[in-house]
């Protein structure tokens, strides 16, 4: 059995602990052990310390990788910006002169990284150490008949050479594959590579284009595909297209409501948990697609 | 449209703003706008104009820039520059020779992460997550000699420690 530090990050468990619970039951099913890391601290987000002092932010992304290293363990982690704030960082730090100035901080707060630590993807376990079949082996229900679209996590497509983990180069599929083994048929649309618009600095700074990115993406599911649901692996992702359908049909004449599954939710309830656990938060009702685990 | 004949110039400026030498290949080519979803934005976030204005050394022009604050962080920029300039980590780093020129420019999220270590309300989020069957998480406010130990190491970044006045009481 494998096993990683669980990097849960700030809006999951404080906003969405259902995707949490979707996560820790799926992965035990699957034979990953996760542990927690007790002491973790905000990955820093980019709009944090990042954009404010390197140093800083490398500091802090090395005493959430030394939590892991203390426990000899990689980090699991689902939220797409704390897989690249966290990535980046431990990649910056290979540097070992980085590395050595990074630990001086780092003393003050007595620890130390040795830059053994590393951050992995939810996706990246699941399709390169788990694998399709061992998967496909332990579902006791399936997604058979549901038409999907996926919402790809930017931050684990680029730079592909540092957070990337797609087995070829060429259009990503680990996300559709995954999906495809539990059963739902994946559709296609000309607008699913484009941003779902819900990153917080570009939200704040333009909340017209915001919106205006996650209804395009919709009126296009609509019109070119019979989809009954979206599928993402990014928390930001998730509460971003599934919180702002209902702005969106606010005066709209039209209305929005298509549910949002993160996809170690719906692999939770493949595995046999129950939709009120694993399912129970959101903003678009998904009875019509959790009522079939009932 | 900046005026270059009346715009204070300073050749070197780059180097305070980048560490990366590679800024100066860019050529403006224009492919990180061409990939860049904050070039949708009003105003538009154009990186490579802010690299130009980074290696002209327009001081002045882009303290007052907030367009780097608009990306997203997909680095699909990085993926698609073929002179290797790191374009998000130049967006990165501008926003950070801001914030040390201009302490409004210090994210208040800082402070926050510094007095809880989250920028949400992890550790007090008890009845959501009982409500779908989780306990409490080993949060760092659980354990208050590593949380100190925690905002002394912060102490000791230049962020913070050249502004402890926002971070203290």
């Amino acid at each position: 059995m494998s096993k990683y530090g669980l990097f849960l990050g700030c809006n999951t468990p404080a906003l969405r602990p259902d995707v949490e619970h979707g996560i820790r039951y799926s992965m035990e099913k699957l034979g990953v052990d996760l542990v927690d890391l007790p002491g973790y601290v905000c990955c820093p987000a980019f709009g944090t310390f990042p954009s404010s002092d390197e140093y800083a932010q490398l500091a802090v992304n090395a005493w959430n990788l030394s939590l892991a290293e203390e426990q000899g363990v990689n980090l699991a982690v689902q939220c797409g910006s704390c897989y690249s704030s966290l990535r980046m960082g431990s990649h910056i730090m290979e540097e070992a002169p980085k590395r050595e100035k990074v630990n001086e901080i780092l003393a003050k707060g007595g620890k130390h990284y040795q830059g053994k630590a590393r951050p992995h993807h939810m996706l990246d376990i699941l399709y390169n150490e788990v694998g399709v079949d061992r998967i496909q082996g332990k579902l006791q229900r399936r997604l058979d008949g549901l038409r999907a679209i996926v919402q790809f996590p930017c931050h684990t497509l680029y730079p592909s050479d540092v957070v990337g983990f797609e087995p070829d180069k060429g259009p990503p599929h680990v996300l559709t594959d995954l999906l495809e083994a539990l059963g739902a048929s994946v559709e296609h649309y000309s607008l699913e590579h484009q941003c779902c618009g819900g990153a917080g600095g570009f939200h704040k700074a333009d909340s017209g284009a915001a919106h205006g990115f996650l209804k395009s993406k919709l009126d296009a599911i609509a019109a070119e595909t019979e989809a009954d649901l979206i599928v993402v692996s990014c928390i930001t992702c998730l509460m971003w297209m599934d919180n702002q359908q209902k702005t969106l049909s606010e005066g709209n004449g039209h209305s929005y409501s298509l549910p949002v599954f993160d996809l170690n939710q719906l692999l939770a309830l493949c595995l046999g948990a129950p939709p009120e656990h694993v399912a129970a938060i959101s903003t678009v009702p998904r009875e019509r697609i959790t009522d079939r685990f009932k | 449209m900046i005026d270059l004949e009346q715009a204070e110039v300073i050749p070197d400026m780059w180097r305070e703003v980048f560490e990366s030498e590679d800024i100066r290949f860019c050529f403006n080519c224009g492919s990180c706008i061409s990939v860049c979803p904050a070039s949708n934005a009003d105003p538009p976030l154009l990186i490579r104009r802010l690299a130009r204005m980074v290696l002209l050394g327009l001081e002045d022009e882009l303290l007052d820039e907030d367009t780097p604050w608009s990306c997203v962080s997909c680095s699909k920029c990085e993926e698609v520059c073929p002179m290797g300039v790191r374009p998000f980590e130049l967006g990165l780093a501008i926003r950070r020779w801001q914030v040390r020129n201009d302490e409004t420019r210090i994210p208040p999220s800082l402070v926050e992460l510094y007095k809880e270590g989250y920028t949400q309300p992890v550790s007090r989020a008890l009845e959501t997550r009982a409500a779908v069957g989780l306990g409490e998480l080993p949060t760092i406010d659980k354990d208050p000699e590593l949380l100190k130990a925690y905002q002394k190491m912060l102490m000791a970044t230049d962020v913070v420690s050249n502004n402890d006045y926002m971070f203290k009481g």
